[in-house]
């Protein structure tokens, strides 16, 4: 085999492949930047209640809660996300203006609830939670694109260039933005913080949703699958800057690709410690983020 | 909005409103002599269980002198304990050393790896470093079961061979843990004495006040990350000795996150009755609630939750109520 | 000529932020045995080139020596190895350490006792401890405050938190100390301790600089005054000189009264 065919066979398809969940956990990053830019806090509960929404979509589509159709069943589960985000935030939130780490802990406290939550109404037990994407396949230049991918990139495009319309035009897209920037300008000038937090939070949670129904056809349903996810998505939030949504977005996509090169190219078994090697490799080179340049510290 | 943990003022306790005389000193003795006569009063299994609290009592403190002497919160302790656990399971089963080494082992091994990790992160604080030690937590299950020819695998090790030989095995596994857990405290409790623990103190808070007096910044996060990564191998190596076993079940995500809501739950303290109470608290739950596992993160969810709402809320209901005392 | 070599010097000191001159090539010459003050209207550069000083920024030109010493380049902590100790406007005590354990932090740079004495109770540590604390209740006596070793420093007014400060800035015998604003935030009568304490710490081997807004203050106890407007020296001179310097006057002392 010569070396171009070792990069159509095995290079690209893997690229392109990492790209597709790159998107994921650019989704799932995105969440969490948004929550850290203008409440300053790492939401580690991310990852659980995303879960616990996919698990919600199982259970009242599949009989094990009730029978809805597919749709409704995400509607219903998106409302719950939405319900558990505000319900989260209105708990923290004296304590977000007090310590960010404080508030950062209690975010734990939150996904280990989600997480036994998830166990008590669900089980341990792997499920298979089956979405209408379009079955079809087909091969360009010797990659083999599948309607999965072109479902995922297509509603992460959108869903993605829906945020980034909401916040630049909207009115609580410039709010949040005044309020990322210098909250107490911002408050100043008669930004309600907390409903911009708010806005954050349940944008976040229907982000996690998205990423996480979509990141299950890939694998099963379990407890621990999309926390795991999420935690792809730390690290594409950290390699991002954390501050920076389109650095997130870059981020996700890098790490999907990175991780996709490294379980094909060296082990499958160590991509948790590559996940960590990376981590502490990009905040040392970049300290700001991966689009920010090296110089332009803020302290 | 502070970068740094908000320090949860200590609730009065009972005991030293009781009496004038319960200084920190007297109680600690105190309780030391109950818990030293206690195995006589209880059966074997609950001998055994106290030894493990012991054990998690040094991982919640490890956990607590990042947050008090660095102003820093840790996900991935159980990196560290991890360290310590797999320093006396290889050198036990593979050659039969006991503890007298393996304990000195753990210790070295834990405030290298503490550095080691410090170094890449020296500038890193907040946020970016929990989000760090998180990633150090997920790697630890994986690296165990990757190096399974040392670590035995998903099996794990048996720890058998006696600390003294001759002496019954299961008191040696209970005092053997609480002597590592007094020494521990008493050594964090002279850290606070010394000259470098108070520049540590100084750093946390005020960075530059420190740098201006010859402490540097970048020296103290070390620092830390290294007596913290100690501690957090001895907690370890106590946790193998006297639990008997070491397997990855013991090093994962979830049991790091316990570690700091036992830290939490004891309000960060550095004592020994307050350590106790966070080690009890990481030991005994999963214990009462086995029958029913999933409540155990539930329960640990609200723990955490509660004890931060109270840490909160606490000092502004005191201060409340003073006032009605005052004008009533 | 003693005071002349022992002095903090500043040569052509040049400062800029994003093409914003800051300090625009300034001379300074700070003695031993006096009190130096540095006053100017707000913006003027006073906390820039105290930082610069200090070390806590790097100017981009001219050179900064102690006793025909350069110290440029070298960071805080190397600066302060050297004696050159500040204190801070923003009053920067422990508030987890006692009062006189906050005046020993002064003297941690001088500790040798090692990591096993920190965590046993070996005699190199105790021996350490114990000296360090009786320098501390030393200078915090001879700044007037004998009594409060054991306080915690939130338990304290502002004037004596200052104070206690300066006991820590003083405790090390440092050849130069460098207060940032020591007035601020204080009451008249603070004040008036302050400006007592102060008198006393003057001594031939020591180069005191004091920035500060309080006019009074400066008036009352500095030696000589070097006046600093839009990144340049005013005026620099005695205090009756500055006092009478027309465009003193008018750029700084008369916006006062406009205010």
């Amino acid at each position: 085999m010569t070396v171009w065919d070792s990069l159509l066979y095995d290079l690209f398809p893997l690229i392109w492949s990492g790209m597709i969940t790159g998107c994921l956990y650019a989704l799932g990053a995105l969440g969490l930047v948004m929550i850290f830019k203008c409440s300053k806090v790492v939401n580690f509960s991310h990852g659980n209640v995303a879960g616990l929404t996919a698990f919600l979509v199982y259970g009242l589509s599949s009989g094990v809660l009730m029978s809805l159709s597919w749709g409704a069943a995400v509607l219903v589960a998106m409302l719950a996300a939405v319900a558990i985000a505000f319900l989260i935030y209105s708990i923290i939130s004296p304590v977000v203006f007090e310590s960010d780490l404080t508030s950062t802990i209690a975010t734990l406290g939150f996904g280990l609830i989600a997480q036994g939550v998830t166990l008590l109404m669900f089980g341990a037990d792997i499920v298979a939670l089956d979405l209408p994407i379009p079955r079809f396949a087909f091969s360009v230049l010797g990659l083999f694109v599948t309607g999965y991918d072109l479902t995922v990139l297509a509603v992460a495009i959108v869903t993605i260039g829906a945020l980034f319309i909401v916040i630049d035009y909207t009115k609580l897209g410039i709010a949040f933005r005044a309020i990322s920037e210098n909250p107490f300008a911002a408050e100043v000038c008669g930004l309600n913080l907390r409903s911009v937090h708010y806005f954050a939070w349940i944008t976040a949670a229907i982000l996690g949703v998205i990423g996480a129904l979509l990141i299950v056809p890939t694998t099963f349903l379990s407890v621990t699958t999309v926390a795991t996810f999420m935690l792809q998505a730390f690290a594409a939030a950290v390699i991002g800057g954390f501050a920076s949504l389109p650095g997130a977005l870059v981020g996700g996509v890098l790490i999907g690709i990175l991780m996709n090169l490294f379980t094909f190219y060296v082990s499958p078994e160590y991509s948790s410690t590559f996940l960590l090697g990376v981590i502490l490799v990009a905040l040392n080179i970049f300290p700001n983020g991966i689009l920010q340049k090296v110089g332009g510290s803020r302290v | 909005m502070s970068d740094q943990v908000s320090h949860m003022p200590s609730p009065p306790s009972a005991l030293s409103r009781l009496s004038g005389l319960a200084t920190p000193g007297v109680t600690a003795v105190v309780l030391v002599t109950l818990l030293l006569f206690l195995p006589a009063l209880l059966g074997g299994s609950w001998t055994f269980t106290l030894g493990l609290c012991f054990a998690n009592s040094i991982g919640v403190l490890a956990v607590s002198l990042l947050v008090r002497y660095g102003g820093e919160v840790s996900i991935g302790h159980t990196f560290f304990t991890a360290l310590g656990a797999y320093s006396v399971g290889v050198l036990d089963t593979r050659y039969g050393i006991s503890l007298w080494a393996s304990v000195p082992l753990a210790l070295v091994l834990g405030v290298a790896f503490g550095l080691l990790f410090a170094w890449p992160s020296r500038n890193l604080h907040g946020i970016y470093l929990a989000v760090t030690t998180l990633a150090l937590a997920l790697a630890v299950p994986e690296m165990i079961n990757n190096f399974d020819g040392l670590t035995g695998g998903y099996e794990g090790l048996y720890v058998a061979t006696p600390f003294l030989p001759g002496v019954d095995m299961g008191a040696q596994r209970y005092y053997v843990a609480l002597a590592m857990l007094v020494l521990v405290c008493f050594a964090v409790a002279r850290l606070r004495l010394s000259r470098q623990g108070m520049a540590l103190l100084l750093a946390k808070t005020h960075p530059a006040a420190a740098d201006a007096f010859g402490t540097r910044r970048v020296w103290a996060r070390i620092s830390v990350m290294g007596i913290s990564g100690g501690v957090g191998a001895l907690c370890g190596a106590t946790l193998a000795f006297s639990g008997s076993t070491v397997s990855p079940g013991g090093f994962t995500f979830w049991q790091a996150i316990f570690l700091l809501v036992g830290s939490v739950v004891s309000f960060y303290g550095l004592s020994l009755p307050r350590v106790l109470i966070g080690g009890a608290f990481v030991t005994l739950v999963p214990q009462l609630l086995s029958a029913s596992g999933a409540w155990i993160p539930v329960l640990y969810g609200l723990a955490l939750l509660g004890m931060i709402l109270i840490g909160h809320y606490m000092p502004r209901i005191r201060k409340a109520l003073n006032r009605n005392r005052e004008t009533g | 000529m003693d005071q002349m070599t022992n002095a903090l010097r500043g040569e052509g000191i040049a400062l800029s932020f994003g093409g914003i001159k800051v300090l625009k090539g300034l001379d300074v010459d700070f003695r031993a045995g006096e009190i130096t003050g540095l006053i100017g209207p707000n913006g003027a550069g006073k906390t820039s080139l105290f930082n610069c000083l200090t070390g806590a920024y790097s100017p981009q030109k001219g050179t900064i020596s102690y006793a025909g010493q350069p110290l440029n380049g070298l960071p805080p902590a190397a600066r302060a190895a050297r004696g050159i100790v500040r204190s801070f406007q923003h009053v920067a005590l422990c508030p987890d350490l006692t009062v006189r354990e906050n005046v020993m932090m002064g003297l941690a740079r001088t500790g040798t006792a090692g990591w096993l004495s920190a965590f046993l109770p070996l005699p190199r540590g105790r021996q350490e401890r114990s000296d360090m604390a009786r320098a501390a209740d030393a200078a915090l006596a001879d700044l007037g405050l004998p009594d409060v070793g054991d306080r915690h420093p939130g338990e304290l007014p502002p004037g004596m938190q200052r104070l206690v400060e300066i006991a820590r800035a003083v405790v090390g015998k440092p050849s130069v100390l460098m207060l940032d604003e020591p007035a601020a935030g204080l009451n008249n009568a603070e004040t008036q301790d302050l400006t007592a304490a102060l008198r006393k710490l003057v001594s031939p081997d020591l180069v005191m600089v004091v920035v500060e807004h309080d006019m009074d203050l400066v008036m009352s106890i500095c030696d000589r005054i070097y006046v600093l407007n839009f990144g340049e020296f005013v005026a620099v001179g005695s205090p009756a000189e500055v006092r009478s310097n027309p465009d003193v006057i008018r750029i700084y002392l008369g916006s006062d009264e406009d205010e």
